[in-house]
């Protein structure tokens, strides 16, 4: 019983492939996306207006305080209403990054706040300008004791794009939904699928802690 | 090159600057003392517009703070500022310290900043440091490297706020030997300082202060052997006491 499941198991790798293929490219895409724009907002929230950085802290605030699943749905089921036509690929991607960017943007000011006082004033007194501030003195701080949170956000972000499965894109968490109809044992498929996703995340794992070690280093330089 | 004209400036309440009005002059060095809480570190945090002032006027190297027309990143390109607690950059080596504002405010080319930032750090006597990164460096150390990276833009005036006094006393000289050196050298400098001996030397005026307020001004010798008011008599006493 349990050899006729497991051969076509490994009859369904192309598809187990293809879904694993989905949740990298979305985590990838919305990643990076989620970083830039994440870095963007972080930066803007502590140093620009006070308007700008409020409006900020209130969006992040609601998507944090808001399941993942509902903002996909909003943003699939009702931006076309509102005569934007979204594929499930696009919708998956923008709920993504918009997700990270929140969670990066709250790292990154935390980072940026956690900076002495003294060291802006030094940079300051020396007639740097605002963006020579931030970019020599302030981020380079800053990334020191974000890099690590950032990295672990990364593997719950990688986790979350498992909810993308639910507007019909084939991640490999519904490559595991189409399966376990050929095969009907779950346990063994999302067993299977539990270790696809922890292929992926394990190395991020590991570069968060090694990057938590390196950052008890009292000087220097954090590099990757 | 620096002037107060009835310069006031409050923390919410608390009048910290009162009616000061005190001038100095292209190369002279002014020592500022006075107890702590007296308003001497707000004084010269004003002059960089590190602090705002609510009333007067303060005019340095010809322009006038708060004006709407006085460029304040380029004026700060003027003034060395250098910090009780050093405030080096603990991602950068010393010579990275030392030449990152030549290299971006002055524009100056990557190479000839670093030659030059090799040279001034040999001058404070760390010609071995070069790539050693802050923590790595004693106190003393570090702050003669905060005063390199100050000189290496060569600015008209330099200010001094309590340099030493986060420092273990045999720190102490190595950092106001190389301040004597800036000074000998023609520096326009205002010092907050409670090293006398280092007023003696160098300053052309001491300025005692006060409650946020400028109590007495003299040259060094009449300051220190004939103090005028009771209140820096009284603060002499206690800090000459040993």
């Amino acid at each position: 019983m349990i050899w006729f499941q497991l051969q076509s198991l490994v009859g369904s790798y192309p598809l187990a492939l293809r879904g694993l293929g989905m949740t990298v490219a979305l985590s990838g895409i919305s990643l990076v996306l989620g970083t830039i724009l994440g870095f963007a907002l972080g930066v803007l929230r502590t140093s620009g207006s006070r308007l700008l950085s409020s409006a900020i802290g209130l969006w992040v605030d609601l998507i944090r305080g808001t399941p993942f699943l509902v903002q996909i749905f909003l943003i699939f089921f009702i931006l076309p209403e509102l005569g934007v036509e979204l594929d499930a690929f696009t919708a998956g991607i923008i709920a993504l990054t918009n997700l990270a960017a929140c969670f990066i943007c709250e790292i990154v000011a935390a980072g940026i706040r956690s900076v002495p006082t003294g060291q802006v004033e030094a940079a300051l007194a020396s007639g740097l300008s605002k963006w020579q501030r931030m970019r020599q003195v302030v981020l380079p701080q800053a990334m020191r004791v974000s890099l690590p949170p950032l990295v672990g956000q990364y593997v719950l972000l990688i986790k979350d794009s498992s909810v993308v499965s639910a507007i019909g894109l084939t991640d490999l968490t519904r490559v595991g939904w189409l399966v376990v109809q050929r095969v009907p044992n779950g346990l063994l498929v999302f067993a299977i699928v539990g270790i696809g996703y922890f292929i992926v995340c394990y190395p991020l794992i590991l570069l968060a802690r090694r990057l938590e070690r390196r950052m008890s280093a009292a000087h220097g330089e954090v590099q990757l | 090159m620096i002037e107060f004209r009835g310069v006031n400036k409050w923390f919410g309440a608390l009048h910290v600057l009162r009616d000061i009005t005190l001038s100095v002059e292209p190369r002279e060095v002014v020592v500022v003392c006075g107890p702590s809480g007296s308003g001497k570190s707000t004084l010269i945090r004003c002059i960089n517009g590190l602090e705002a002032i609510n009333d007067g006027a303060l005019v340095v190297d010809g322009q006038r703070l708060g004006d709407r027309t006085t460029n304040m990143t380029g004026l700060r390109a003027e003034i060395g500022f250098v910090f009780q607690a050093f405030n080096l950059y603990p991602h950068k080596t010393a010579l990275e310290n030392v030449t990152l504002a030549p290299i971006h405010v002055r524009k100056i080319p990557r190479a000839e900043a670093e030659a030059s930032g090799r040279e001034m750090l040999a001058k404070v006597g760390l010609a071995d440091k070069f790539d050693t990164y802050p923590a790595e460096l004693s106190g003393g150390q570090q702050q003669r490297v905060a005063i390199a990276r100050c000189l290496c833009m060569r600015p008209k005036i330099m200010l001094f706020d309590e340099p030493t006094s986060a420092l273990d006393p045999e720190m102490i000289s190595e950092v106001l030997d190389v301040m004597v050196g800036v000074a000998e050298e023609g520096m326009t400098m205002m010092v907050v300082t409670h090293e006398m001996g280092f007023a003696r030397k160098v300053a052309q005026r001491v300025v005692f202060m006060d409650a946020g307020a400028i109590v007495e001004t003299g040259t060094p010798e009449e300051f220190f052997a004939d103090p005028k008011t009771d209140r820096s008599r009284a603060f002499l006493s206690k800090i000459l006491r040993h």
